[in-house]
């Protein structure tokens, strides 16, 4: 190491900033050289000078004083702005339009279109939302049922392949007789009943299985003009499939693919009586 | 136009739909729990670095009303920023806070301030080396140092007060002062010999 290169890490030796390697060259070359020990040593002192000499300005009380209020003065300030922000917002746009639009009788013009563009945006979309709101709600429940069912340890009130056991057994508990039928030979034995609670009315949930599978199906009466179209429902990875015929609702549930579940659709349909 | 229309229009529906307003009052109540609970955060994490604060804005501002304006002027924005802060080096977060608005003010308050205001008179022979002793030696000791630091410019100030008054490491420096850890060094020795130079050319004089 040369004095050129001591002097120019002389600031990083008196901080304790370079690495020890460094440190011991410029140790070594202190050592050897008196002009750079002197130059150090005085630069020592200058530093050590500035360290005790320079006055630390303290803040005074009143600052935190002063802080802490405005700050808390920011927070009340906060939710106010908010209340408060929409008609102060309201008020400064239309200086804003007007200057962009050039004229008042154009922004007029623009703002009464938007009124019935916006009219008819929600229109469209409130009628169209309205029903599928209510079988989105009932999708919700008829998936956490089956989830349930298979959850708790509570598949079957009643456990039997027989439609003969099974169906006595629900008709003394409800109020209606729902169809059941054993579709093992078709592929989708019947594994038992379970009353359930679905759509603000008890409901009869027949349970299936495919191939280690399971399908609830919820079934109750039918509201008077209930004869929908069928309906399928994709969520959560559940297949939801929806019919109705004169007396009966059917929601039949699970996580089989769509094929499956329309098959046994159609199975069911064929197997029970017709009304 | 749009957009007006919609924040216009929710604005209607929001004083008219009781149920909306109730919402509003509610997610109001929750708002200022929440910055409640932020205000006490932010004040257990960056008020005590306070008196760090205040030296720095009073060095570079060189005067106190200036120095108090600032300093809560950078709470402020430190609180209103402090959802970004994730934790660390509160004093080093603050101080960066606080460097950036004291540059501000001196920028549009004092354009000349950034520029050197190392007084080229009283600069005398800039190899010249004042004794330790000497400086030590004197009673006012305190007092020339601190006249030597007004008169270096504000990157000089700074990192001086920095360094000796906050002890903090190059690294702190750096990333507090927005320069390569590189340039600390020599931006300190810089700054040193500025301040050792004034020192000896003041003394000089006196003699």
């Amino acid at each position: 190491m040369n004095c050129e290169q001591c002097k120019n890490l002389m600031d990083g030796y008196l901080d304790r900033e370079l690495d020890p390697i460094t440190n011991q060259k410029i140790e070594q070359h202190l050592r050897d050289c008196r002009n750079c020990d002197q130059a150090y040593k005085a630069h020592g002192s200058l530093v050590r000078a500035i360290r005790d000499g320079a006055p630390y300005y303290k803040a005074p009380a009143k600052l935190r004083e002063r802080i802490q209020s405005s700050l808390r003065q920011e927070i009340a300030k906060k939710p106010v702005r908010n209340v408060e922000d929409s008609p102060s917002l309201f008020s400064a746009r239309p200086r804003w339009t007007r200057t962009v639009s050039f004229g008042t009788p154009w922004s007029g013009l623009a703002f009464a279109a938007a009124i019935v563009f916006a009219a008819i945006i929600t229109f469209n979309l409130m009628s169209r939302l309205q029903r599928p709101g209510n079988d989105q709600f009932l999708a919700t429940q008829l998936i956490a049922s089956h989830a349930r069912s298979l959850m708790a340890n509570h598949l079957t009130d009643v456990a039997s392949s027989d439609q003969h056991t099974v169906k006595p057994w629900l008709d003394t508990k409800l109020d209606f007789a729902p169809p059941v039928v054993d579709l093992s030979s078709e592929g989708f034995p019947l594994i038992g009943g379970r009353l359930d609670y679905l759509d603000n009315r008890p409901v009869a949930a027949l349970v299936y299985e495919r191939r280690k599978h399971f399908i609830n199906l919820f079934v109750w009466p039918a509201s008077s003009d209930a004869a929908t179209a069928p309906k399928t429902i994709t969520r959560q990875g559940y297949q939801l499939l929806h019919w109705a015929d004169s007396d009966f609702n059917y929601w039949a549930v699970s996580d089989v693919n769509a094929n499956d579940l329309q098959t046994f659709k159609q199975q069911f349909e064929t197997r029970t009586p017709h009304h | 136009m749009a957009l007006q229309l919609k924040e216009e229009h929710a604005c209607e529906s929001a004083d008219s739909d009781p149920k909306i307003v109730k919402f509003a009052i509610v997610k109001k109540r929750q708002e200022d729990h929440s910055l409640e609970v932020g205000l006490a955060s932010f004040e257990d994490a960056i008020l005590p670095h306070l008196d760090a604060a205040h030296n720095l804005a009073r060095w570079l501002l060189r005067n106190e009303q200036d120095a108090q304006d600032v300093v809560q002027e950078a709470y402020l924005r430190a609180f209103k920023s402090f959802a970004g802060f994730h934790g660390g080096n509160g004093r080093a977060w603050l101080l960066t806070i606080v460097r950036n608005t004291s540059y501000t003010l001196l920028k549009k308050n004092r354009a000349v301030d950034l520029t050197t205001t190392f007084d080229e008179e009283i600069h005398g022979s800039g190899d010249e080396v004042v004794s330790p002793v000497t400086i030590l030696e004197r009673s006012d000791n305190a007092e020339l140092i601190k006249e030597a630091m007004d008169h270096l410019p504000a990157e000089f100030r700074e990192i001086l007060a920095l360094r000796h008054q906050e002890g903090l490491s190059y690294k702190e420096i750096a990333e507090i002062a927005q320069i390569p850890p590189g340039t600390v060094m020599s931006r300190l020795a810089r700054a040193r010999t500025k301040l050792r130079e004034y020192l000896a050319a003041r003394m000089g004089k006196e003699k």
